[in-house]
């Protein structure tokens, strides 16, 4: 059976993984909402500094996941675990970062023009991870677990063993970020239409 | 102390968002593109010649250049200093 | 059988496959010298579509692929809920709409064909466009839809040039792909489209088939090659492990090719390393520039235009080799008989995909 093994919820108030609050934020600090996690939980990658926003989130996402399901890496094989996020905005607000650099008088920045992809939080994860499977980042017009139960079908069918996924929404205005590992599993929360849809917006575990 | 070392230290700081270090941190001689150094990489040498525009008025055209010039801070010092009694 | 036809090619040397083809056939190039278009004012080299204009460029010519693609399938497929349509593309309508770059195009399409579903947008950087034609093959191999329309559309903008100036990742002249004095990329725009399905009888004239790949990550950087070419040898070995296929039955590779000094090396290594070497071998960023996420559909649908000719064609802006591993670049037009062949895209964020097409 296929099942969702770890899950994080990533908002603007606050950061759950599996259900549990693990971070909230301190509206009085003057560092970013993503530093504050970065800072708590004592993570050391200097490059996340460098990030966009979209790569923070999947980055501190995709860690706290790991932590809450040690020992993921060395399950699988390193091209065994796929990535399949989205979505709506794509990378819309470095977009509008990089612009601002060279409108007004600026120069067209580099660090910020790599990040104007919306995948390329995909390769930030892959390189962290030494993981070599398939990528996949569509842009969608709202979180819809359909999407996410096709292709990993397609995937786990065509030699992908687990699934990192991931709704990856954030704006100047907001955060909307729910990642979620799928794996394969005797018994556990069932990956279905249901369960991703609940997870998703509650953040809490399904009452059976 | 030398005030233009000390202003590129806090320039590379905010340009290349490296948050996690302070002026204090980096050595004048060392090398910024070495891991025991500060661990740039190859986007973080065209973002300092976006910063040797923005706050020195040096305009770079050929990357190759940078390279030498991109060693150190103490390099870096040097350079613009060449440009600019040039 | 997995089936691939029904190509549609816009792009600035025509709005046919067939048109595009004509063009290909005397090694005709849609790159111009454009006066002042760089950041500093500076003349820079692009392929650009001329008349093509004023606001919704982007939906313009998906709706103008789309259309074309219509009269070369049974049409009464396209409102089918069997049908989806997918859409790959890096940057979108950015230039109408920085924070929706793809949602308006997307209605907008479903209104004008009554499609059942909404598109869904593959946005993969550079590989987009290959791995929107194996999604469309697996979509159809899982049996979720009986036929799946793959477009790849991107068009030229300030925003993508002036990032890659910042770069230093424009060329000086018109990009020359593997070549030993290639010095950068020339953009692009354009669109592809072409029907993948199951059912044979839906294409107008006879299909070909798709022998959908795999993709995978470098692992190495975001916006750097690997130089060992390792996510590149993982596609392309896991794709035609994937279908049986041996290094004697591919006829040829219709490489990246982006005219960067380290994209083509590290493809001239990971071709090395999969015993490929000896392929025939063009990039076509010479005719087109690099069309971003469009470049994979497009590409693809120049191989199909080469299969059905019987014809190989030479890479242009090619002269002398400038790879550490050699390869078989083609030199001139040449009439051969394709049975089957290798597409292969790399880009940023890692990716690498790769997809065979073959003769039925």
């Amino acid at each position: 059976m296929k099942v969702i093994t770890a899950y994080c919820n990533l908002r603007a108030g606050e950061c759950l993984v599996n259900g549990e609050v693990v971070a909230r934020r301190d509206t009085g600090s003057e560092d970013s909402w993503f530093k504050q996690i970065y800072k708590q939980h004592e993570l050391a990658y200097p490059k996340f500094y460098k990030m966009d926003v979209l790569s923070q989130a999947g980055y501190l996402a995709s860690e706290l996941i790991k932590r809450a399901n040690p020992g993921i890496s060395e399950v699988y094989a390193d091209d065994e675990i796929a990535l399949v996020f989205a979505n709506a905005s794509s990378s819309a607000e470095t977009d509008r970062r990089f612009i601002q650099s060279y409108q007004g008088g600026g120069s067209p920045s580099p660090s910020l023009f790599v990040y104007t992809l919306p995948n390329i939080v995909l390769g930030e994860i892959a390189i962290l991870n030494k993981w070599y499977g398939e990528n996949m980042f569509a842009v969608l017009p709202k979180f819809v677990p359909g999407f996410y139960l096709d292709y990993s079908r397609i995937l786990l069918a065509s030699g992908s063993r687990a699934l990192l996924c991931g709704w990856l929404e954030v704006t100047a205005g907001s955060t909307d970020v729910f990642l979620f590992m799928v794996e394969e599993k005797e018994k556990g929360t069932e990956f279905n239409e249901e369960n991703l849809l609940h997870l998703s917006q509650t953040g809490a575990v399904a009452a059976y | 102390m030398d005030s233009l070392k000390e202003d590129l230290k806090k320039q590379i700081i905010e340009q290349l968002n490296l948050e996690d270090l302070t002026v204090a941190d980096i050595a004048d001689d060392a090398l910024l593109f070495n891991d025991q150094g500060l661990g740039l990489d190859s986007i973080d040498a065209l973002e300092l010649i976006v910063l040797l525009e923005k706050y020195h008025g040096i305009q770079l055209t050929n990357p190759e250049e940078g390279k030498e010039a991109f060693k150190s801070i103490d390099t870096m010092a040097a350079y613009i200093r060449k440009r600019k009694a040039a | 059988m997995i089936y691939i036809g029904a190509e549609v090619i816009v792009s600035p040397l025509g709005d046919t496959a067939e048109a595009n083809w004509e063009a290909l056939s005397v090694n005709r190039t849609g790159i111009a010298l454009t006066p002042a278009v760089g950041f500093n004012k500076e003349d820079i080299h692009l392929s650009r579509i001329v008349g093509l204009g004023g606001p919704l460029r982007f939906q313009q010519l998906v709706i103008k692929a789309l259309a074309g693609l219509k009269n070369r399938i049974d049409a009464s497929i396209l409102t089918s809920d069997r049908t989806m349509v997918l859409i790959s593309s890096t940057k979108g309508a950015l230039d109408d709409n920085l924070h929706d770059q793809f949602g308006e195009t997307c209605s907008a399409v479903m209104q004008q064909f009554n499609l059942a579903h909404l598109p869904i947008v593959i946005s993969n950087a550079c590989i987009s466009g290959v791995l929107a034609l194996n999604v469309a093959g697996n979509m159809v191999g899982a049996g979720q839809y009986e036929h799946v329309i793959v477009i790849g559309c991107d068009v030229a903008s300030d925003f993508v040039l002036y990032g890659f100036q910042s770069l230093f990742a424009v060329s000086d002249k018109a990009c020359a792909p593997f070549d030993a004095a290639r010095n950068g990329i020339t953009l692009g725009e354009g669109c592809a489209a072409a029907l993948v399905s199951g059912a044979k009888s839906v294409f107008k004239n006879t299909p070909l088939q798709l022998l959908s790949g795999t993709s995978a990550n470098d692992a190495n950087h975001i916006s750097g090659p690997s130089r060992t070419g390792e996510g590149l040898v993982r596609s392309v070995s896991r794709t035609m492990q994937k279908h049986g296929i041996g290094a004697e039955e591919i006829d040829f590779i219709c490489a990246h090719g982006t005219g960067t000094v380290f994209n083509d090396e590290m493809e001239a290594i990971a071709f090395d390393r999969l015993s490929l070497s000896e392929k025939p071998l063009n990039s076509l960023k010479g005719y087109f520039g690099h069309t971003l996420g469009a470049a994979g559909v497009i590409e693809t649908a120049v191989c199909m235009q080469m299969m059905r000719n019987g014809m190989l064609i030479k890479s242009l802006g090619y002269r002398d080799a400038g790879t550490s591993q050699p390869l078989n670049i083609i030199l001139e037009n040449e009439p051969k008989k394709l049975r089957t062949i290798l597409k292969t895209a790399s880009g940023f964020g890692g990716g690498n995909a790769s997809l065979m097409i073959r003769d039925l």
